[in-house]
């Protein structure tokens, strides 16, 4: 269990983060999302105190990270995947920081075998891809057999056969009863790996709930229609609470109206259809709405990115 | 296997081990050894040692002037000159030891490996000293070793360049040999402190083998120019000066004369300590504060 309390991060002028307060709760999985600068690493350097906090505090299991007897046994940590001397072998590396806490070989050997990296591990560090570097800094995570584990970005440059044992890892861990925080600025890595979602935006927390929420309030109840008789059926579906926008030709957009009816209302007129869909708004696009505003690097040339973006992808469909 | 239902309760780790200062010291081990700039470092100052020994000791040091009889050549004099040629290799050794020293922590921030460090022990003040101290002994021993084997080759070509025998009964020849490991030890611990503060290896080395080697000569310089007593005694306990006297044979008075002063062996070595200890305060306060 993680608990921040107004953890506020000021270097200089800029506040990277402001007044934060969160829990993190064991026996799940954690997901903190955010943009780039948001204050995700911040926060996450924070916890185990590579960073001092401004103002407010953090808690790891009911103390802070410092005052734990055994902080690797406690909590494991994975903040930079390049945390790692380049000239050391993985094995060496995972050795000198097991022996600070008299964990020894046999545990060293462990994590190398549960993160695949029997064949590298006597090699040195400085040859290794981003994938097999960020394997090494999952290992040490695991070092301690932490019940509170802390990955940042854990996902970033692994194939995709890493992402799934990544996804699985993780979800594993926290069916086991430990606390597990992981950020990404993916919303959908994070919608199939948590059970749970704290949005972070320019240094506060935006959103703090669970999965499912996001996930129902992000569906939509929109119905695209394609058909060569688009303008005869128009009449057809407007009522109470129905729009009906036509975005193409022969495209219209149907809002208040479940598919199997526009289905029934089409034939029973004889109109064709070509395409009948369905449209869900997707956790991207959830994630996207919450997070416009709070972009940190905005290009301030283009007064609205998103707008924009969207207006493009219009211009292709037409 | 628990279910997603009912979560397992994960074992206590009271009754594991924890973080300790053995467990650092033995950490820092691992690092120091597992690293081959580590050991080409070691290795260089190891042979250069012996190697320097070799070459004076090869030169006839009683400076061709006759000394009678083969014993006077064993005395005070003859001693003291032994001791020179032995000692005289750490003039150079000191660069290396002083080179990796900052390199030792300066590599951690380079690479990030200091977040590792850091997070293994928090609190910090374990890492940064564990470190030091394993530093210091492991280049106290290669010093060591390196200046017995070094006196060990030179002694036959002593006897026979100069006709000196080395007294290895002679306390005060020990102490010289001593000294110059010690020496090399505690200007490798300044620049490791001076490394920690500025964090980068091309500034750590820089502020190292600036105060060694740089600063005295500076200091020498300007008080040559101008007679400035201040600069003379300034430059008295610069490392490299009061350092040298720890591996001199039975170096130096201490004492102030016309305003000039002068340290002996055991003054240089305190001034050396405190050196270390004023860097290392130094170094201890800012790695305590700063984010890592």
């Amino acid at each position: 269990m993680i608990i921040a309390d107004g953890l506020t991060k000021r270097y200089g002028e800029r506040v990277a983060l402001d007044h934060v307060s969160f829990e993190v709760q064991p026996g799940m999985v954690t997901g903190f999302l955010g943009p780039n600068g948001a204050g995700k690493s911040t926060t996450m350097r924070l916890i185990v105190g590579l960073d001092r906090a401004s103002e407010g505090g953090v808690t790891v299991n009911g103390k802070r990270y410092a005052d734990h007897r055994a902080p690797l046994r406690e909590v494991g940590v994975l903040l930079d995947a390049k945390a790692v001397h380049r000239g050391r072998s993985a094995y060496d590396h995972l050795l000198a920081m097991g022996a600070t806490h008299g964990i020894g070989a046999k545990r060293v050997k462990e994590v190398i075998a549960l993160t695949g990296l029997e064949s590298v591990a006597k090699k040195r560090v400085g040859g290794f891809s981003l994938g097999m570097g960020q394997r090494l800094g999952i290992a040490a995570a695991l070092l301690g057999d932490p019940a509170t584990l802390i990955l940042d970005e854990p996902v970033n440059g692994l194939d995709p056969e890493g992402v799934v044992w990544v996804r699985t890892l993780a979800r594993h861990l926290a069916r086991e009863g430990r606390t597990v925080f992981l950020s990404s600025h993916l919303m959908s890595e994070m919608a199939q790996t948590a059970d749970h979602i704290i949005v972070l935006g320019r240094g506060r927390v935006i959103a703090d709930e669970s999965v499912e929420t996001i996930l129902a309030r992000a569906k939509g109840d929109g119905v695209r229609v394609r058909t060569p008789h688009a303008s005869s059926l128009t009449p057809l579906l407007q009522g109470q609470g129905i729009t009906v926008t036509g975005t193409a030709a022969d495209l219209l957009e149907v809002h208040g109206l479940p598919a199997s009816r526009i289905g029934e209302l089409a034939a029973s007129s004889g109109v064709v259809l070509h395409e009948l869909t369905p449209l869900s708004g997707s956790l991207e696009d959830a994630y996207m709405s919450l997070t416009q505003d709070e972009v940190e690097y905005r290009d301030t040339s283009v007064p609205d990115a998103a707008a924009v973006s969207t207006d493009t992808q219009k211009e292709a469909v037409r | 296997m628990s279910t997603a239902t009912a979560p397992a309760r994960l074992t206590s780790h009271a009754s594991l081990s924890h973080l300790t200062f053995a467990g650092l010291l033995r950490s820092e081990w691992i690092k120091l050894r597992s690293l081959r700039s580590t050991f080409w470092c070691f290795a260089l100052i190891f042979v250069l040692n012996i190697g320097f020994a070799a070459l004076i000791a090869a030169q006839d040091l009683t400076g061709g002037a006759s000394q009678g009889p083969a014993d006077a050549a064993a005395g005070e004099a003859g001693m003291s000159a032994a001791t020179t040629a032995v000692t005289l290799g750490i003039n150079f050794t000191v660069l290396i030891a002083a080179v990796l020293g900052a390199l030792v922590i300066t590599g951690e921030y380079g690479t990030g490996m200091i977040k590792s460090t850091f997070t293994a022990d928090p609190r910090r003040l374990g890492a940064l000293l564990g470190k030091a101290l394993v530093f210091g002994v492991v280049t106290f021993i290669v010093g060591l070793v390196s200046l017995i084997v070094a006196s060990l080759v030179a002694t036959p070509l002593l006897d026979s360049s100069s006709n000196i025998s080395i007294d290895w009964s002679d306390g005060t020849f020990w102490l010289a040999l001593v000294g110059g490991a010690g020496f090399l030890a505690l200007a490798g611990l300044i620049s490791y402190f001076l490394g920690a503060i500025i964090r980068s290896s091309a500034g750590g080395i820089a502020a190292g083998i600036g105060l060694l080697f740089v600063v005295p000569i500076v200091l020498s310089i300007f008080t040559g120019l101008t007679n400035a007593k201040w600069a003379a005694n300034v430059a008295a306990f610069t490392p490299s000066n009061a350092g040298g006297l720890m591996y001199g044979y039975g170096a130096g008075k201490a004492g102030i004369t016309d305003g000039i002063v002068s340290l002996d062996q055991g003054l240089g070595f305190l001034v050396m300590i405190g050196w270390v200890v004023v860097t290392g305060i130094l170094a201890v306060i800012l790695v305590k504060r700063r984010d890592a």
